[in-house]
């Protein structure tokens, strides 16, 4: 079975203010799908895990994170633009057409941009079965088909899907490998192969553009009450969260 | 015909309310607004809906939606569209709305913003604000396009009031042999608990080992979350000590959690716990140590004997 | 009464009732033992040359002490036990009679007989009375086993047998004795002397007929030398094998501070393609020699804090498959150790601390760890803790311009507003982040302050050591923050470091000058002590029963105890008292290792056993010298009845608050709020 396992480079979400270099990693969400795979994989369930994200060249040092973890070979298709969620599920459309894979995984959303969209669209553009915010796959019937368990509000979900699928990941699924010198020192031999939107056949355009960013307000420092009518009236008035 | 179509959503055959503040939102977009709601036997849940000043509540009411699966609903949530004319698609932000309305947004061939907070306009055009980077900024964005898909933040908008004269009710025609088939719903399990997810609650009181017991834990940070409407929460050393299951568990190794309101009961404050909860934006903390480091993180910090603290504060939110 | 020339004439026959056809069969059979053993301690070398080269210490100046000090001396055998006593007797009674043997197989082959007159009288007392010990030893040995059966000991048929042999060795060699004492009709004054052949012959064999008595010697020679030869034979393969590889090990083991961990090298990892041991034959040669060492004592298992708190950790367990492995021909040691008996280890050295035979445990998986991360084992929250090293510099993952933060209000020097300072105080992550901890940061800085001591902080260009990057086993992390922290203290002219945490303080110690830093480092415990020294910082104590956890980062592993008894004004504090385990032999708190950061359930908590000793001791202040600890401590004291009323206090904020009011009134109020 062919894994298709698409993640996006992000700036640290852990980075602090101030400091002077302000490293990408990995989508923490997609790194807990690339870890999914892995494990699918070391189950003999999978015979070949395939990485793909949508960037420009600065996103190398994360394929090769991802190859490091353990990722076969990656594609990178090369698309420095902002894009917005729909216009990645469309040109992962092109790509799927190409690599028909039996199953596509993906974080259920980028740290970065909090959409949480782009598995959803995609296997709507597909017409492909779609499980999300798994903690848990199975493999059914030789593989034609999958449970997954989802997180919903309300509780656990447990739904069966058709493969091929698209399948985002949750948190509690795995916890992700660290990686560390040995792993990307074999990355370095595997392929990383750049594909043009062209090469793919598609052309989007971006649909939403970000006008402007804003900070909300600082945290102010704390203060001491001295009872309960005081703590209460401060939470009503000052806070208005009562 | 309207020219916004709000998905309202169900738990359990009742409407779930945060859904409805989707509508707030319809009204502040201007223009005629239908309801959408997908299920199964849904007349009496229909019956509830109508007050809320939409040209038409459009029901999609057969067995093959008797359970939330994507494939099905995104197809019948963009025929209704379709068939209604609709340009924009609403819903309120949660785990249904966001698993199915990007797929019913792909079927419109439209884009899609999650957890819209307000509506501004800028140069003439309406733009959205929405939170980014896990909520540390706020994005003011514009789309293009006939369509557009939005989900609100229930919390950013107030519950709509319903007070409108009755609207008519549509019912869908739908082929159920159309109906995607490559999803099975197998079981669901709900935790019992009416309080609100962890992780996604808008106010958590959470404890730490000074609770003693699992009985007065739920009594009193139970008994609290229950007065705010709020989740339960415990520090690890709590949930190791057996005072509240696992899942309850907030830190660095727990669930990490950003309410509006963050109550911490007998917490000290340790580097792990506070990792799990530096994002809320008010932070309360009740501990008998003046110098816990809790205090350093907390807006609000009253030092006291949380036994007898809890009880007099609930009292106080009760009549407040 | 005999005449001194009959005493000085006292001797005896050897191979008296021996013919020379006997003799012949006798030497032939010893060879031949003598060469089984050999050859089989051959095959344990090549199964050690399979290591890779190296790992040796060359200087024989060294293997002279170290025999002499271990071996002889048998250092780290005494204990007041019996296993020791036992040990004790058995390993005198062996090494004399053995010595006394080939003394008389020189008298007898050699140019000179001098065994005769009273040096042969005085030797058949000393052998008497060693046979004796031996015999003890062996029984006390049985014993042990047979009733006091400490688990830790290893129970197996093997082991009984060895010791049959050993008690049949000693008991037939006094048969033989007094048979030959018996048929000869020595001397009564004489043979008092070998008192116990002595009273056998008197007691059991009175009546005796010689001729008998002659072929009773005959067969119990036999019989004895039989028993020699077969001992000598099976050395290899049973416990006893430590004799040999014993001492092997305590002569050519390296010499290395203990908390000094060996850098990787990148050809290393590009030659093998992996970080640290994944087959048996990745380990030195030194340390497959090492595992051949192990009697199997248990004192490691007893020591550890791993194993105290039922987790699948037993560093004599480690040792004993390893060589299991070793002895199989070799293999993955990952198929034979499971992930999480590695991972559960502190690295508090008190393994390696207690080996009489001076196998580094700690080593060993401090090697397979490395392999373990770098294929990818490890996730979790210290997977997270590393990412953090390598992204924030911190393992907290705080911004590393938060840095500063505890020095709020405080008025610290930095190394840029202070340049000409003399101390480099290093605050270390935990003193920096951890808001317990920022108040020992304060408590330091104030009394350095106070004492006028000339230091300044690096601030935000503080980064950590990388110590739980090394202990969890990414080496290649921690070369790189050690790289980039020698570079910004050898910019900032630092020579002289002291810091409030132990594991800092070894690092920059006794691992940075492996990446070229050298520089003079102390713990705030030495400094804060000269100060007290020099009059500049009092120390009254206070009034309430106190004990003092000493950290296994600064007591143990390098030795230091003295400083903070004094810091804490011990010597003088009637309400001093000591924990059970304290010193130098003091017992973790369970966060070395990069355990910190590991999830722990509550049930295996090393504090928890840590914290009830605490308690036991019946102080209401406990203090210690380690952020960790402190953290630890803090938190297994809550936890447990009768805890809540000890207060947890680094030796600094004690010191702090017993200054005089003008200058400190407790690091309390105002700063933390």
């Amino acid at each position: 079975m062919k894994v298709l396992v698409s993640f996006k480079s992000v700036p640290d979400p852990y980075a602090g203010l101030g400091d002077s270099a302000s490293k990408s990693v990995i989508n923490p969400f997609d790194e807990i799908a690339i870890e999914e795979a892995l494990r699918i994989r070391e189950r003999g369930e999978a015979t070949e895990i395939v990485g793909v994200t949508i960037a420009a060249t600065a996103a190398d040092e994360q394929i090769r994170a991802a190859l490091a973890m353990g990722v076969d070979r990656a594609i990178r298709i090369d698309d420095a633009r902002a894009l917005d969620p729909y216009a990645v599920a469309r040109i992962l459309r092109a790509l799927v057409a190409k690599e028909a894979p039996q199953i596509v995984l993906m974080g259920k959303q980028a740290v970065d941009d909090d959409s949480n969209q782009v598995g959803q669209m995609l296997a709507g553009l597909l017409g492909w079965p779609q499980a999300t915010f798994i903690s848990k796959i199975e493999f059914l019937e030789n593989k034609t088909r999958a449970q997954c368990t989802r997180e919903t509000d309300g509780g656990l979900e447990i739904i069966a899907i058709n493969l091929p699928a698209v399948v985002t990941t949750d948190l509690r699924l795995n916890e992700p490998r660290y990686v560390s010198l040995p792993g990307l020192m074999k990355a370095r031999k595997k392929p990383i192969e750049v594909l043009t939107c062209d090469q793919l056949g598609v052309t989007v355009q971006p649909l939403t553009t970000t006008l402007s960013t804003s900070r909300p307000p600082k945290r102010a420092a704390g203060t001491r009450v001295e009872s309960v009518e005081e703590l209460v009236a401060k939470l009503k008035q000052e806070a208005k969260v009562l | 015909m309207a020219a916004t179509l709000v998905l309202i959503e169900l738990d359990r055959q009742q409407v779930k309310r945060p859904s409805l503040h989707a509508i707030t939102l319809a009204r502040q977009l201007g223009g005629d607004y239908a309801l959408l709601v997908l299920g199964h036997d849904l007349d009496k849940i229909v019956a509830t809906l109508v007050s809320y000043g939409a040209s038409a509540v459009i029901v999609a009411d057969d067995p093959a939606l008797a359970e939330p699966l994507a494939d099905r609903y995104a197809k019948v949530i963009a025929e209704a569209a379709r068939q209604h004319g609709a340009t924009t698609l609403l819903g309120s932000s949660s785990t249904f709305s966001k698993d199915v309305l990007p797929r019913a947004a792909a079927l419109l061939d439209a884009p899609m913003l999650t957890d819209v907070l307000a509506i501004e306009q800028v140069n003439g055009a309406t733009a959205y604000r929405r939170p980014i980077n896990a909520g540390s900024m706020v994005a003011t964005v514009k789309v293009e396009g006939n369509f557009c898909v939005l989900t609100a933040r229930a919390t950013a908008f107030e519950a709509p009031a319903a007070d409108a004269a009755p609207c008519p009710i549509e019912r869908l025609k739908l082929e159920a042999a159309t109906l995607a088939d490559g999803m099975q719903f197998i079981s669901r399990e709900q935790p019992v608990s009416d309080r609100p997810d962890l992780t996604e609650a808008r106010v958590v009181v959470s404890g730490g080992r000074p609770l003693k017991d699992p009985e007065t834990f739920e009594r009193l940070v139970g008994g609290l979350a229950d007065a705010l409407g709020g989740a339960v929460g415990a520090t690890r050393a709590a949930v190791d000590a057996g005072m509240a299951p696992n899942d309850y568990q907030i830190g660095q190794t727990g669930k990490v959690v950003a309410p509006e309101l963050y109550i911490a009961l007998g917490i000290s404050g340790a580097i792990q716990h506070l990792a799990g909860i530096k994002d809320s934006r008010i932070i309360v903390a009740i501990n008998k140590d003046p110098e816990a480091p809790i205090f350093q993180m907390a807006t609000y910090g009253l030092v006291g004997d949380l036994h007898q603290i809890v009880p007099q504060l609930i009292e106080a939110i009760r009549r407040a | 009464m005999p005449s001194p020339s009959a005493m000085n004439n006292a001797t005896r026959e050897v191979f008296g009732n021996i013919t020379p056809w006997m003799q012949m069969v006798f030497f032939v059979m010893i060879a031949v033992s003598i060469g089984a053993i050999v050859w089989q301690v051959m095959g344990h070398v090549q199964l050690w040359r399979k290591g890779r080269a190296g790992g040796f210490e060359h200087n024989w100046r060294v293997w002279i002490l170290r025999l002499m000090t271990y071996a002889l001396a048998q250092k780290r055998v005494h204990k007041k036990s019996l296993g020791a006593l036992l040990h004790l007797l058995l390993f005198s009674g062996f090494i004399v009679l053995t010595i006394g043997t080939t003394l008389l197989g020189i008298a007898y082959d050699g140019p000179y007989n001098f065994h005769h007159g009273w040096y042969y009288l005085i030797y058949e007392l000393t052998m008497d009375v060693f046979g004796v010990a031996f015999c003890l030893g062996c029984i006390l040995a049985m014993y042990r086993r047979a009733f006091q059966r400490p688990a830790s000991l290893g129970h197996n048929w093997r082991d009984w047998w060895l010791l049959g042999i050993l008690l049949a060795l000693g008991l037939t060699g006094f048969w033989v004795e007094a048979l030959r004492m018996h048929y000869t009709q020595v001397q009564p004054e004489i043979a008092h002397w070998s008192v116990v052949g002595w009273l056998i012959d008197v007691t059991v064999l009175r009546g005796l007929d010689v001729p008998t008595a002659q072929t009773m010697h005959l067969a119990s020679w036999w019989l004895h030398t039989i028993l020699v030869a077969g001992f000598f034979a099976t050395i290899p393969v049973n416990r006893f094998l430590h004799v040999i590889t014993g001492p092997l090990n305590i002569a050519v083991r390296p010499e290395r501070p203990m908390g000094e961990l060996v850098p990787l090298t990148m050809e290393e990892v590009e030659r093998s393609g992996r970080t640290g041991v994944a087959e048996l034959q990745n380990f030195n040669r030194q340390q497959l020699l090492s595992l051949d060492a192990c009697m199997e004592c248990g004192r490691c298992e007893d020591a550890c804090p791993a194993t105290a708190t039922g987790k699948p950790l037993s560093p004599k367990a480690v040792v004993v498959d390893l060589r299991n492995l070793m002895s199989l021909g070799g293999g993955n040691v990952h198929e034979t150790i499971r992930d999480e008996t590695l991972w559960s280890c502190t690295m508090c050295q008190a393994c390696v601390q207690e080996c009489p035979v001076l196998i580094g445990h700690v080593d060993l998986i401090s090697d397979m760890r490395r392999d373990l991360v770098g294929e990818g084992k490890l996730s979790g929250p210290p997977a997270k803790a590393l990412q953090q090293i390598g992204s924030q510099a911190n393992p907290y993952g705080r911004p590393n311009g938060d840095r500063f933060a505890w020095a709020e209000g405080l008025d610290i020097p930095t190394v840029e507003s202070n340049p000409d300072f003399e101390y480099l105080f290093w605050v270390g992550c935990a003193a920096s982040f951890d808001p317990r901890a920022q108040k020992v940061a304060r408590a330091t800085a104030r009394l350095f302050k106070e004492a006028g001591v000339n230091f300044a902080v690096l601030g935000k260009e503080e980064t950590c050591t990388g110590d739980p990057a090394r202990r969890i086993g990414d080496e290649f992390l921690f070369q790189e923050r050690a790289q980039a922290n020698v570079e910004t203290l050898d910019r900032r002219r630092v020579k002289r470091i002291v810091t409030p945490c132990p594991h800092c303080h070894n690092t920059l110690k006794n691992e940075y000058p492996q990446f070229g830093g050298q520089y003079e480092v102390q713990h705030h415990s030495a400094l804060l002590a000269e100060l007290i020294y020099s009059g500049k910082l009092t120390n009254d104590p206070g009034s309430e029963p106190i004990t003092l956890h000493d950290p296994c980062y600064l007591a143990r592993v390098n030795g230091e105890v003295d400083a903070t008894r004094a810091v804490i004004g011990a010597a003088k504090d009637e309400q001093y008292r000591e924990m059970p385990r304290c010193g130098k032999k003091t017992f973790c708190c369970g966060a070395g290792g990069g355990r910190m950061w590991f999830e722990e359930p509550p049930e295996q908590r090393v504090s928890n056993l840590r914290a009830q000793e605490a308690i036991e001791t019946g102080a209401q202040t406990l203090a210690t010298a380690c952020p960790f600890c402190l953290n630890m401590m803090s938190d297994g004291l809550a936890g447990m009845p009768g805890g809540e009323k000890v207060k947890v206090l680094d030796i600094a904020e004690l010191l702090l608050s017993r200054q005089t009011p003008i200058h400190a009134n407790g690091d309390s109020n105002k700063i933390d709020e």
